[in-house]
């Protein structure tokens, strides 16, 4: 009997929690703080640091507000020639296809290296 | 500045506190020209500051275990992100539940157990052929979730018996023909130990493996330890290190990280403050489930998942937008069958944050508004829905 919270709640939604929930913030034009469920830095820092790529987002920021939580909430406002939703839909889209050359191009750098390896071994 | 940590250090090592960053300003013409360029500097029609090819690798070390790569014209995060991943988001398949049928050795049953749990077995192909045991509907261990080993040994001689990883049998069927095999590399083929027996003690156990990720137990670690150095030279001044003399001297730099970068980085070099680390030099090291390369491309497809949960939760469809309709159904079911009280959370931000800015929810697909709406309003919206809006008001 303890208060522990078990080790899949640190990455499995709960029963009707969502990944994302969208709140404006009515503090400043064109600002939304998105709420993520069940994430940490790893997805934190990754999209905060692609939106700021972005010309037209003008602030992206992130916290982790409690570390025993495994949420964080990403600030973002933008110029106004988009939503904020549209730039962290973009940002989402521009990662995966980063990660996708990423993964395309691991795969033939280490195919390359390996028949360089094998070549060694049998004296080529 | 080198860092190698295991996934258990990971919460508390990286960044305690919020990290807030303002756009940077830079005009394309300091971009081109700064000393070592992460990204490659051009902006589209988009005003994206896109890098011109994406990402690049150049591996340059190869073996069983061990996969050496710089990655470079990407950011810090990227590379960051990819470390974690693979650190502690790879699935992979250990011992998780273990029937002790006959235990009269020196061990604990508990002990064993454990032990057992930290076997390493072969997972190659346990993503995509394996289930998360969670995820099955079967309700218990089937073939599509589970791999169910047994180990049965009893000493009957004088001296030491000793028992083995490779004396666990796997019986019933199984997801491949790799998942679940004890990963046996000493020249004998023993595998790791697991117990000592002497005369007359007997050990008979069934053991459930079952597919699971790192954060949940560090079992389940494709990596023994993920190198990760950027910056060698220290030219970004990320690192203030401490010395008695002289840094220079007292400090190790790896020299083939340290003259892998162009002239800018080279230890002589001025220092340039709007300069982003160009290359990241990696270190993959397995403990021999998964092949070095499968953890790399795992650890890939690992974030791309959780981006393509995002896009789906904002609504934005599909990652290549073919089925927009259809992934707004899914959302509209989810939130009107899924549990109302969230759902109506979700219609209560809207209603509350954007009092009197109503186009600001016009990003929020139709299909999925109203599902919200009819499904939330009844339990929770009440309080805050504006009349008009599903809102009963009080």
């Amino acid at each position: 009997m303890t208060n522990k919270p078990e080790p899949f709640e640190q990455f499995l939604l709960a029963e009707g929690e969502k990944k994302v929930e969208m709140t404006l913030d009515t503090r400043m034009p064109n600002t939304c703080i998105f709420k993520f469920n069940k994430e940490d830095h790893t997805l934190g820092n990754l999209l905060r640091a692609r939106l700021l790529q972005d010309r037209r987002v003008t602030f992206a920021a992130y916290k982790v507000p409690h570390p025993l939580f495994p949420t964080f909430e990403l600030r973002v406002q933008t110029d106004g020639s988009l939503s904020p939703k549209e730039a962290l839909l973009q940002a989402c889209r521009d990662s995966v296809s980063d990660l996708n050359t990423l993964s395309r191009e691991f795969t033939k750098e280490y195919e390359l290296r390996k028949m360089v390896n094998e070549g060694r071994e049998n004296g080529i | 500045m080198t860092i190698s940590l295991h996934s258990d250090e990971e919460h508390f090592a990286d960044y305690p506190v919020i990290i807030h960053n303002i756009s940077p300003r830079f005009s394309p013409h300091a971009y081109l020209t700064m000393a070592y360029i992460g990204f490659g500097g051009a902006y589209n029609e988009d005003g994206m500051d896109i890098e011109a090819t994406g990402p690049k690798v150049t591996v340059r070390e190869a073996t069983q275990d061990h996969v050496d790569f710089v990655l470079q014209s990407t950011s810090l995060s990227l590379a960051n992100s990819l470390r974690r991943a693979m650190l502690a988001e790879v699935p992979t398949v250990c011992i998780d539940q273990v029937q002790i049928l006959s235990n009269t050795s020196v061990l604990p049953d508990e002990f064993i157990a454990h032990r057992l749990g930290l076997i390493p077995l072969d997972s190659r192909g346990c993503e995509p052929d394996m289930l998360f045991q969670r995820e099955c509907d079967c309700g218990g261990d089937c073939e599509r979730c589970a791999v169910i080993l047994e180990l049965a040994c009893k000493c009957e001689r004088e001296g030491t018996m000793m028992v083995f990883a490779r004396d666990l049998i796997i019986v019933d069927a199984r997801p491949n023909e790799y998942v679940g095999q004890p990963v046996i590399r000493d020249p004998k083929g023993n595998g790791p130990l697991i117990a000592k027996l002497r005369r007359g003690q007997e050990l008979r156990v069934r053991c459930t493996a079952i597919k699971g990720i790192a954060k949940e137990h560090a079992k389940w670690a494709p990596t023994a330890a993920v190198g990760f150095e950027y910056d060698p030279n220290n030219k970004l001044r990320h690192v203030d290190y401490w010395y008695e003399e002289n840094a220079k001297d007292e400090w190790p730099v790896d020299p083939r990280n340290a003259n892998w970068e162009s002239e800018d980085t080279a230890a002589d070099a001025a220092f340039d403050p709007d300069a982003t680390p160009g290359a990241f030099f990696f270190d993959v090291e397995g403990v021999g489930t998964l092949d070095p390369d499968q953890i790399v491309q795992e650890g890939i497809k690992v974030l791309q998942n959780k981006l393509a949960l995002v896009i789906q939760g904002l609504g934005g469809g599909s990652d290549n937008d073919n089925n927009n309709t259809n992934t707004n159904a899914t959302n509209g079911a989810v939130g009107a069958g899924g549990a109302t009280p969230f759902g109506a959370g979700g219609v209560q931000d809207q209603a509350y944050g954007g009092a009197g800015d109503h186009t600001s929810y016009g990003g929020y697909p139709a299909g999925g508004a109203t599902a919200y709406g009819g499904g939330g309003a009844t339990s929770y919206g009440t309080p805050y829905g504006a009349p008009g809006q599903n809102g009963y008001g009080y």
